[in-house]
């Protein structure tokens, strides 16, 4: 009881005297401390932002996708532009396989190209990401564009022998026919192919898959023509396989399909994006180590002065009859309110410089958003912090112990 | 209190007693690299003192005579290089800081010449500060030290800032801390040095009133001082030249 009320009575003396100090304008190395820790977490909140941003670039599968199936070498965060890229093989066959098995909701093969488009009705043209699919019976949505227009199956594909009726049926995204002002019913062409193949718009999907650099313009077609369409029927390829199911079980039936391939499950960001991509993960990592080693020094500098300029306080103490443990735990706690102090001032600064990055982003790069706030930078935020708060007691609590009474006194 | 100020000395216990106590310090670089040897300063030679319960003890001396350093000794701050310091029946000699600091809070109350009380907080924040290190409750804690502050005169101070007290004021807020936890000795350092004379007389005084079953131990350069005390310890060159 008695050792409880002794460190509850340290505590309300650490607050009512940092409080006093701040309040009588005497604190400025209290507040330049707690600057360094907001300028700290703002840094780290912020660049945790842009790196969660791009991560949520990488996602390209439908919200209803359970898992898919990537080549070993290739990353979500590498899937979205496919270029030059090692692919799967057999995709038709594989993904008919797999809509056969009865714990299997739906799979369809996705070749993602980046091709120029052009829509002769606006005369306009631009490079949209061309996703090459096999539409099932239900409506679903990949890259957040309905495969419902779609005809379902994939006809032109003919077991392989691409002579199956063409149906030249595109959908695009909200973002692509905005872009090229497209209507239901208007002709497209891939300029840059060699192919005299028709299509047309099916129809203007209402949704839109928005990441970190705003909504992408996609357009969804058959796969068997987008491979006829880029002279890239060889061998079946396409670049990923997304699965639906509703059994976890299926993971290791999907693992054994190829050889030398990832099964990425459907997730959250640390479980998924942020394991399969180098470089959001080495940007957050970046930013929570500086964060650490800034906020840290900081502290431990300013406390130690803070300490150096009052020894007298603590010399008192002492000789009031203050034991080592008391004194340490009163500059520990007075470091540990400190560094909250400025972690909530950081979670702050750092939300607006969420903000300011995607004002910045939008005006001078044209997309929506690059940094992204979410709730696990505030956990992250406070792990830092205590870490910042521990490290940085070390050194007070070194002077505190090395404080002679008799000659700070005299 | 009348007991223990009407009981002879001879047969009572002292509170703080020293029994040849020396004190050197060592002058210069005490790095344990330096392989110099550096001269020693013998600040209290062979000094023997007992002070007993309810005397108004004055320790009196010209500067360097080492009135500081028997009242650290006294008060357990310091621990000597020779000799016997006994404190509330315990020996300070060979302690460790953390039981020096136990039995500084359990008995002695110490005032400074400067007060050093804590600026930021409160004079009952202040007056407060050992109950804190004893675990007492908070309203124990308040009640205790508004009664102090009241028994010094300051009932309408308590919640005023150390900056918005005059200097007696000040040093009354520290009489009250150093005998808010009730000490077997209480030893002020100089505690009129920094005030006007009307205000050390009453701080004295104030001093004077609290010697019920108590040693005060008052050291001071001021003959006017040590003229209200009921025995004057003289030192010399470390060395008691007068005690009576």
């Amino acid at each position: 009881m008695g050792r409880r009320h002794r460190y509850v009575g340290i505590l309300r003396l650490a607050v009512s005297r940092l409080w006093g100090r701040l309040r009588q304008g005497d604190g400025r190395q209290l507040l330049v401390s707690i600057l360094g820790v907001a300028i700290a977490i703002m840094v780290m909140v912020t660049v945790g932002g842009v790196a969660l941003g791009l991560t949520s670039q990488s996602a390209i599968q439908g919200e209803d996708v359970d898992y898919w199936i990537v080549p070993e070498d290739r990353t979500a965060s590498s899937i979205a532009v496919s270029v030059d890229s090692a692919q799967l093989g057999g995709t038709h066959a594989v993904s008919e396989r797999l809509n056969r098995n009865p714990e299997v909701a739906y799979a369809t093969p996705v070749l993602l190209q980046v091709l120029q488009v052009n829509a002769p009705t606006s005369n306009t043209s631009e490079y949209l990401i061309v996703a090459g699919v096999i539409p099932g019976e239900e409506d679903r949505e990949i890259l957040g564009t309905s495969t419902a227009p779609l005809t379902p199956g994939d006809p032109h594909y003919a077991n392989g022998s691409y002579d199956g009726p063409w149906t030249g049926e595109v959908v695009a995204s909200g973002a692509a026919a905005e872009l090229l002002e497209l209507e239901e019913g208007d002709a497209v062409t891939f300029p840059r192919q060699q192919s005299n193949r028709t299509l047309h718009v099916e129809n203007v999907s209402a949704g839109s898959y928005t990441t970190g650099a705003g909504p992408l313009p996609v357009v969804l077609m058959h796969q068997s023509e987008l491979q006829t369409m880029t002279d890239s029927t060889n061998g079946d390829p396409a670049d990923q396989i997304l699965v639906s199911t509703t059994r976890a079980g299926v993971k290791s039936q999907l693992e054994d399909l190829y050889p030398r391939t990832t099964v990425i499950a459907k997730g959250g960001v640390a479980g998924q994006e942020v394991s399969t991509s180098s470089l959001p993960v080495a940007i957050a990592v970046t930013a929570l180590l500086t964060a650490v080693v800034v906020g840290t020094l900081f502290v431990a500098t300013m406390m130690g002065l803070e300490l150096h300029a009052n020894r007298r306080r603590l010399a008192v103490l002492t000789t009031i009859g203050y034991q080592t443990r008391s004194r340490a735990f009163l500059v520990v706690a007075e470091t540990f309110i400190l560094t909250l102090c400025g972690t909530v001032c950081g979670i702050l600064l750092g939300i607006g410089g969420i903000q300011l990055t995607n004002l910045l982003a939008e005006q001078y790069l044209g997309v929506q958003s690059v940094a992204l706030f979410d709730l696990r930078l505030v956990l992250a935020a406070g792990i830092v912090a205590t870490i910042i708060a521990v490290s940085a007691s070390l050194y007070p609590v070194w002077l505190t112990r090395r404080t002679d009474v008799l000659e700070v006194l005299g | 209190m009348e007991e223990a100020t009407q009981m002879s000395p001879s047969t009572q216990t002292p509170v703080v007693s020293c029994a040849d106590v020396t004190r050197q310090y060592t002058r210069g670089s005490s790095s344990r690299f330096s392989r110099r040897s550096h001269p020693t300063v013998t600040a209290l030679d062979e000094v023997s003192v007992d002070i007993y319960p309810g005397e108004f003890v004055g320790i009196a001396g010209p500067s360097g005579s080492g009135k500081s350093t028997l009242l650290h000794l006294l008060a357990g701050l310091d621990t000597p290089t020779g000799g016997d310091v006994t404190l509330a029946g315990t020996e300070t000699t060979g302690l460790s800081e953390q039981r020096r600091a136990r039995l500084r809070l359990a008995h002695v109350g110490i005032v400074f010449q400067h007060f050093y009380l804590l600026p930021s907080i409160s004079a009952r924040s202040n007056v407060a500060l050992p109950l804190v290190e004893e675990g007492i409750g908070t309203a124990t804690r308040r009640e205790k030290a508004v009664e102090l502050l009241e028994e010094v005169g300051l009932a309408d101070r308590t919640e005023h800032k150390p900056g918005q007290l005059s200097g007696g004021e000040q040093q009354r807020v520290a009489i009250a801390r150093a005998l808010v936890t009730d000490p077997s000795v209480l030893i002020a350092d100089e505690p009129t040095g920094e005030l006007d004379t009307a205000t050390g007389e009453q701080i004295i005084r104030m001093l004077n009133r609290h010697t019920d079953g108590r040693a005060v131990i008052v050291a001071s350069h001021d003959e006017q001082v040590l003229e209200q005390t009921d025995r004057v310890i003289r030192l010399r060159d470390g060395q008691v030249e007068n005690d009576g």
